[in-house]
This record gives structure tokens, sequence and C-alpha cells, in this order.
């Protein structure tokens, strides 16, 4: 019990009468890195909205700091400390760089209902929001409308809102989706600064086994509605199993 | 740490020059055209209900530019500051100012018991929603004959010997512009910002914390307040409260004076209203026979707008000095 930030204790979910999910239970340890793979359709994502609020689970627990969660909203789960970017872009288009960022910061401050003093002179808020975007090198772009950034840019500013938010759990959906080879290292490089950096736990969704391998302390695969095995990347690219149903010939 | 830049559109010095011009003008235009007549009585009086449609069309712009919800009832709130001023003044008694300072309340009372249900559906669903709470309300009034005068509506609503045609455009200009300053202020605050997050991405909102269906309840209801006010004013502008003043072709009103002056901005919907209202007064005094077709003009200008300049005068203005949208 005592340093696990999160628990998932027999979650099911079907949809439309197909199941996702059939009792899927594990543990995240408190400041790991660690990763879930699967094939496509394995419910990988799924996983996440289970746990940030975005779907309720049939049955099951999601405890998060010992706290069940499973069922809550969204906007109560992020104040709790769960924050998520996402496998599609997340952001707000039509908004600068810098006020994705600002707004969050003001969310996360609790200070969104002040009708009053203009967003544009809040001076702490604007400068932890060009802190974030320092830290994941966007500082540059801060006044370009985000929505015309370049992809790799886009994908950098949703884990930029979401380190906003100043998350003990950061679930990041495929952080690296539609990037070329050379963003994608550069991402890894970011996402694992950043866990080092800020010391919170990590867990993300990647489908290139090199990045899994190489960064993560711990793999779960999701494979058949199920939990089919977790633990070291070594043990996991040994795993009979796993080489069967999931990394193939690739292996 | 970068340079702290403003992140608002850089209206800077000369946006607040353009600004006070305008403002001089609006305090100068009525005293010019005293000196004009009948003709110059019945500008006045144009102009004041351009003054009042306008502040009706930023109103909904809260909630439809800024917000991103599209409502077809907005009228409905209009309509209950219009009939609390008739209502107080003929039935009650009250002074004009104290009709018109409880316009706004019992209009947001309204916004907030429509909008509490409103704001659980989303999209079109929220439109259908709000068009039948605004033609319930309708009804209602249309209806009850004893408490609202039905379809007579109220007339003969008291006029205070002091308010002048003229006076009563500077009430209605000072209360126009207090509520522009309030507006923009709300729009440019951290809540205005936290309603612009919700309309480029409710879901992404929802992850970052927000709240979505309280933030657009309350902005529902400022809107309705403001919405209340309008309809108070034009209420003792006419000296009657009428069901039309409810009715779903009213909330169109501020929907299309939005689409015309473009939505992304405070004052596009204002100019958008004005300058309706402006050319089908034109199309009307060009031939009487043309009042019946306005609906075919309203049409063409709506097809023009739509095609070549879809964020509005305003974003066309942009476009043409090079300035961003937001």
């Amino acid at each position: 019990m005592a340093d696990h930030v999160l628990q998932i204790e027999g979650l099911s979910k079907s949809f439309e009468g197909s199941q996702v999910f059939n009792n899927i239970s594990f543990s995240v340890d408190k400041g790991e890195l660690s990763s879930i793979i699967g094939p496509n359709g394995a419910g990988k994502t799924t996983l996440f909205n289970l746990m940030t609020g975005y779907h309720v689970p049939d049955s099951g627990r999601v405890l998060f700091m010992g706290k069940n969660i499973a069922g809550r909203q969204p906007y109560d789960i992020v104040r709790l400390g769960i924050a998520r970017a996402f496998q599609r872009t997340n952001i707000f288009p039509r908004m600068s760089v810098l006020e994705n960022l600002l707004s969050t910061v003001i969310t996360k401050n609790g200070g969104n209902l002040n009708v009053v003093t203009p967003s544009a002179k809040l001076k702490s808020a604007h400068e932890r929001s060009y802190e974030i975007l320092e830290s994941v090198g966007l500082a540059d772009v801060a006044h370009r409308q985000s929505g015309t950034l370049a992809h790799g840019n886009q994908k950098r500013l949703d884990i930029a809102v979401a380190l906003a938010l100043e998350p003990q759990l950061l679930l990041l959906d495929e952080p690296t989706a539609g990037m070329s080879p050379e963003e994608r290292w550069q991402t890894v490089e970011l996402v694992q600064r950043l866990w080092e950096d800020l010391k919170i736990t990590m867990l993300f969704i990647e489908h290139d086994m090199d990045i899994v391998f190489k960064i993560s302390q711990k793999v779960r695969v999701l494979c058949y509605r199920t939990l089919l095995a977790e633990g070291t990347p070594a043990e996991i690219s040994s795993n009979e199993q796993v080489i069967e149903a999931y990394l193939g010939e690739e292996v | 740490m970068g340079n702290a830049r403003n992140t608002e559109a850089p209206s800077g010095t000369a946006g607040w020059l353009v600004g006070a011009v305008v403002v001089v003008a609006l305090f100068a235009l009525p005293l010019i055209l005293s000196q004009l007549g009948r003709t110059g009585e019945y500008w006045i009086w144009v102009t004041t209900e351009m003054l009042i449609m306008a502040l009706f069309a930023m109103s909904l712009n809260l909630i439809l530019g800024y917000g991103g919800m599209v409502s077809f009832g907005h009228a409905a709130f209009f309509g209950v500051g219009a009939y609390t001023v008739a209502l107080l003044m003929k039935k009650a008694g009250a002074p004009l100012w104290l009709a018109l300072a409880l316009a706004p309340v019992t209009a947001a009372i309204a916004a907030a018991i429509i909008g509490w249900f409103c704001v659980r559906l989303i999209g079109l669903y929220f439109a259908i929603l709000t068009l039948a709470f605004g033609q319930l309300l309708y009804m209602v009034v249309f209806q009850w004959y004893t408490f609202t005068g039905g379809d007579d509506g109220i007339h003969g609503i008291p006029k205070p010997e002091i308010l002048t045609p003229i006076a009563y455009y500077f009430l209605c200009l000072v209360l126009f512009l207090i509520c522009f300053l309030a507006m923009r202020m709300i729009v440019n605050s951290s809540f205005g910002l936290t309603i612009r997050t919700i309309r480029e991405n409710m879901e992404r909102a929802k992850f970052i914390g927000v709240n979505v269906r309280r933030f657009q309840w309350y902005n529902f209801i400022l809107a309705g307040a403001f919405a209340g006010l309008a309809g108070g004013l034009l209420c003792e502008l006419n000296r009657f409260a009428q069901t039309e003043f409810l009715h779903w072709s009213k909330s169109a009103e501020p929907i299309l004076a939005s689409l015309v002056g473009g939505m992304y901005s405070l004052v596009g919907p204002a100019i958008g209203s004005t300058v309706l209202i402006f050319l089908k007064i034109i199309v009307q005094q060009a031939h009487p026979s043309l009042v019946e077709t306005w609906a075919i003009f309203l049409g063409l200008i709506l097809l023009a707008v739509v095609l070549f300049a879809p964020g509005g005068l305003v974003g066309l203005y942009q476009r043409l000095t090079g300035k961003s949208e937001t």
C-alpha cells in the first residue's frame, strides 16, 4: 500500500456488449517511469480514460493515493493530481501558445472566477507559464497561435499544458505519435529529462518498442482484455507469452 | 523568462484613440440631429434604439462568440427585462431608475433557472432547449392576460417629465458605455480566458480542471443580465412591452448581428446590429413597398457575409489591415 500512487483493482469495462477489460489489476509505484504496450484496440487509451474520469468503469476501483476516483468528474480528478497529454493533439487551437499555458496555470491556482483583473496582467501566472514553456522548448513561439504550430510542437504544448497542472501522476498517450524519427528521440529525451527533474510518476503508452525498452523501468502489456504481463524491459522482451501474442517476429 | 508582452491583440493607443473619437461622436450626434427638426427627432429615436439593440447583440456574444454556445432563446431575457420595467412602472408605480436596476436582476434569475437545464446539453441540443424555453416563456406571457396583458402587451408606461428624447438617448448611451466596459473587463479577465478555453476545446478544458458546466452557466447568467437591461431600456423607449420582445425571431436578431459584425470581437455584434438596423430603414425609406422585401435583402447580406467575410465586418477590417483574428 505504502508507495503506490495508483492502484487498479479488478477493473472491467464493456462498450455496447463488447468487453474491453476483464478484471484488470496492477499498481504503479511512486516515482516510477513505466509504460503500457499492446496491440491496437487492446484498450490502452480506454484505460487512461477510466483513470481520468472520461469513462466510468463497470466494476472495480481506481485508487489514486489510496482514494477511489472511479466515476468522478475529469475536472475533479485533475485537481487531485492526475494530468494527461493526449494521443491526438488536444490543445486550444485559436489561442496563443502562452494563453494555452496561462489558462491552465490560472485554473490550477483556482483563479478563474476573477472577472476583474485582465489575464494579461497576471504577472506570476505569466512567469510560471514561461517557465514551463522554456522547460519544453516552446518559449520562442509563445505568441504564435497554437493551432499553427508544427505537429511535434503541438504535442510538446499538450505535454506542457499537462505539466502546468503540477500533477503527481502524468499520463502520456503516445507522446511520439506521428513524429519524425528525429523528433521522436527529442521527445523521448524531453520526457526522460522532465521525469528526472520533476520527480513525478509517469505512465506512458507507446508503440515504438525501442523507446519503450530504453526508458521504462517497468512495462505492462495489455492484450486480450487482460494484463498479459508486467515486468522490467528485460523480463518482458524474453517473456514467451508476450512474444507469441504481441511482439511476434519483431524481436 | 521572456519579454512579458501583452497577450491580447495589440489595440494599444491607436485603439483608445479610435474609441475616444467614437464616444465623442456618439455624444455629439443627438445635438446635431436636434437641429434637423422632425427628421432629426426621428433619427434620435432610431439611434437610441440602435444603442439598445447593440447592447442586446453584445450580450448574446458573451455566450455565442466567446463561449461558443449558440442560443436561440436569448430574447427570453430581453423580454423578462422589458416586462420587469413595464410591470414595475405601470402596476407598482416604481420609478424608472429602480425598474431599470431590477430589469437585469430578474433577467439574471430567469437565465439562472433556464440556463441550469440548458448547460447540461451541448451543441445543437443546447440550442434547441434554449429555443424551447424561450418559446415557453413567450406562450406564458401571451396567455396570462391578467398579469402581462397577453397579446395586447402593456402600454402607456409612464415617462418621467425630465426625460426628453435627447436625455433618454444620453441615458442609454451612458449605460451602453458602462456595459461595454464591463463586458470588456469580463472577456479580458481570467474568467473570460476560461470561457474561451471551453469554446476552443470543451474536452481539454475539463482536463485542465475546468468545471465546464458551471462556467457555462455563469456565462449564461451574465449574458442574460445584460440582455435584460437592454429589454428594459427598449420598453421605456417605446413606452410599451409586447410579446414580440420574447419571440424567437427576436432571438435571431443578435445572432444575425453577430454574424454580420463578427463574433470574435467585442464591438463586432454592436456594429453588425447597427448596420442592419440602418440598412433596414434605408430600404424602407427608399420605397414603402420594399418593407415586405427586407427579408430578401437580409438574406443577400448574410449570403455575402458567409461567402466573402466569414469573420464579419470586424474580421474583414482585420484582414484588410493585416491584424489577426483571435
